[in-house]
């Protein structure tokens, strides 16, 4: 008396059927391969010679597909640049800074301004997370209202002039005094816009929202 | 030095709706390998799956308004991903159940979006996508994102019930074509 054939037929049999002989459910089998739970054998499963094949072949069909699923995907470089640069193009970026020089005006976009100042708080000791703003919300809107009589005659630009006002919101480490590493960033925050953006006024409001543990 | 923003999702999800720009973008570096990896699964096709994955992220920060503060950023963007490819593959049906496990996807155009597909792509991926979306979907979710059933049902609009009987047939099938292969 010879085995049955390999695999094939009795694989085909197998994932056609509802039940095994012993009466356990074929879906259920599978569910518990597919989910990596194989080894796990109930009462039943451990003393019986059906499922225990089952099982030993549905292992082996499965494996390509866990494989497959634990195979990283690399993301696509550039997909988080291009989506950032398609929001900042919908969001309406009024605001300019304007300074006049004897050759004409100097204009710097708010978002650029925010972003400098968030790259500088990022570097101040006790900053976890640094975010920056300068064109939205209650202050950007304040100010907003505040300068409308200064607006460029041909384009719907709002002016904050010589006065920069940026909104940081950030995360410090757990232990450093948040007073002080706040103090810290508006100082160096404005120091680094003196220096990039030849800007003399700058109001740098700092909310802490957050502190991080060093183990997160 | 984003690799030291610890800080939630929740969290960032709050600032981003109060203009932080910065905030949306961390939620973009932390999830973007994830939207193009399930939009790659469910569609097969890295061009519609880099795509599908730009758009998701960009309508994500548009409907920010709409996101309930106590749901998960990670389960909301698996739903806008799962919809729009879905929408995708079926050439912008719009589908009027909210169920996007309800019923498979028109064949027709299934058919015509599988015909259009690069045939190198490997055995595993073609018998993936041959599977009526809703089973797709199902596998994808739960077998390669480890999502619970609950969870993709959260996902899919649907119900347990309905994501584990998905499972069942989809099993079935991908089991049947890979034992022919072997």
């Amino acid at each position: 008396m010879s085995d049955p054939p390999p695999d094939r037929q009795q694989a085909r049999v197998l994932l056609t059927s509802v039940t095994l002989p012993c009466g356990a459910e074929v879906d259920l089998l599978l569910e518990q391969v597919a989910d990596g739970r194989a080894a796990n054998l109930d009462t039943h499963q451990s003393t019986c010679v059906h499922c225990q094949a089952a099982i030993a072949e549905f292992t082996a069909i499965w494996e390509p597909v866990t494989e497959l699923a634990s195979t990283p995907v690399p993301g696509p470089p550039g997909l988080t640049a291009a989506v950032m640069s398609h929001i900042r193009v919908l969001v309406k970026d009024v605001w300019y800074t304007l300074q006049t020089t004897d050759l004409g005006a100097i204009r710097v976009a708010a978002r650029i301004v925010a972003t400098l100042a968030r790259d500088a708080a990022r570097t101040v000791p006790g900053v976890r997370v640094a975010l920056g703003r300068s064109s939205h919300g209650r202050l950007a809107t304040l100010t907003e209202r505040a300068t409308f009589g200064h607006r460029h005659p041909h384009a719907a630009v709002g002016v904050l002039g010589r006065t920069a006002v940026v909104d940081l919101a950030l995360a410090v480490s757990y232990g450093d005094p948040v007073h002080e590493v706040a103090r810290d960033v508006q100082r160096h925050v404005i120091a680094s816009l003196r220096d990039q953006l030849g800007l003399k006024t700058i109001t740098v409001n700092v909310t802490v929202d957050d502190i991080l543990s060093d183990e997160q | 030095m984003e690799s030291r923003a610890e800080v939630g999702d929740a969290y960032l999800v709050a600032r981003a709706r109060e203009g932080y720009l910065d905030a949306y973008e961390l939620l973009v570096q932390r999830h973007s390998a994830m939207a193009y990896r399930v939009a790659l699964r469910l569609c097969g096709d890295h061009h519609d799956a880099q795509d599908l994955a730009q758009e998701a992220l960009i309508a994500a920060w548009e409907q920010l308004d709409r996101f309930r503060a106590e749901a998960s950023f990670r389960t909301w963007l698996y739903q806008i991903v799962t919809r729009r490819a879905l929408n995708k593959l079926t050439r912008g049906r719009v589908t009027e159940s909210l169920d996007i496990l309800e019923d498979p996807a028109d064949p027709g155009a299934e058919a015509a979006a599988q015909a259009e597909r690069n045939f190198a792509v490997d055995a595993i991926t073609d018998a993936l996508t041959a599977l009526p979306f809703p089973q797709r979907a199902a596998v994808v979710l739960h077998h390669f994102e480890g999502l619970s059933y609950a969870e993709v049902a959260e996902v899919t609009h649907s119900s347990v019930p309905a994501v584990r009987s998905h499972l069942f047939r989809a099993r079935r099938t991908l089991g049947t074509k890979l034992q022919e292969w072997r």
